[in-house]
């Protein structure tokens, strides 16, 4: 069989929060082209569906590298774009968002506790988002720029039977 | 656009039922709900998590500031429903244990 030749998806949106449904939309559907998942209603469209692993995975990852670029680098002001490349292969989605916003430092963000450790005082109410990014994903990587690039992969495991059409 | 989120009593239970996508745009709204939720301090509170469709870390961190309020003031919180992506995130997070999901 011949590996399927990646595809790519350009999206540019602003890098304000209240365009990000529209950017999970486009990246959910672009898993649902690796995954085969089919959606649950295909008529009811403003269902999210996200129930397959893999889909889960990625959008999980995505809302929240949205979430910092458009809270850190852009600082919720809604004057910058985000460049995403999505690239999907045969067993294999890559997403790109590239910025240029204020550069982040991922070595600041705090471990996340462990809640079945702690007293519920302790619960964590945030710092959550890149730990969620990283143990959702394959590949978790950022280049401070300008512009900024994050660099995001998700691979189907090797014994999953893709069900497309 | 349903709302996101109600608040109903069943047998003098509060019950707050969650729907769609629990995120830092809806979770804002939320919060000012959840502050007056505390402050009555009801015994008891169910969460119906069965209509929530997505969820990230903004909206897990209200339902955290909702559980720790109803336990500081003594009273009983219960999750119930979750499922799917909302479910994936609460395991990765090991906060189905402390929600009993």
């Amino acid at each position: 069989m011949h590996e399927k030749v990646p595809e790519r998806i350009w999206l540019t949106i602003p890098g304000a929060l209240r365009y990000r449904a529209v950017a999970v939309r486009v990246v959910a559907e672009a898993a649902r082209l690796v995954s085969g998942s089919a959606r649950h209603d295909e008529h009811d469209l403003d269902e999210h569906d996200v129930r397959d692993p893999f889909d889960t995975a990625v959008v999980s990852a995505f809302m929240e590298i949205f979430n910092n670029v458009a809270i850190h680098a852009y600082h919720r002001d809604e004057a910058g774009r985000i460049e995403i490349t999505i690239t999907t292969r045969e067993r294999e989605l890559i997403i790109e968002l590239a910025d240029t916003g204020t550069p982040f430092d991922p070595r600041k963000v705090p471990e996340l506790p462990n809640a079945t450790e702690l007293d519920i005082a302790a619960l964590p109410e945030g710092g959550m988002g890149l730990h969620i990014a990283k143990s959702m994903l394959d590949d978790v990587s950022y280049q401070p720029g300008p512009p900024n690039k994050w660099r995001l992969a998700k691979r189907l495991p090797p014994t999953t039977q893709i069900a497309r059409s | 656009m349903l709302t996101p989120y109600e608040v109903t009593l069943d047998n003098n239970a509060t019950v707050l039922t969650v729907r769609g996508s629990l995120d830092i745009n809806t979770a804002p709204a939320l919060a000012e709900e959840i502050d007056k939720i505390i402050e009555a301090k009801p015994d008891k509170i169910t969460v119906d998590l069965s209509t929530l469709e997505l969820i990230d870390s903004s909206g897990v961190a209200a339902l955290v500031k909702l559980y720790k309020g109803i336990r500081s003031t003594g009273g009983n919180i219960g999750f119930s429903g979750a499922k799917d992506q909302p479910l994936a995130i609460f395991k990765l997070l090991r906060m189905d244990r402390v929600f009993d999901l």
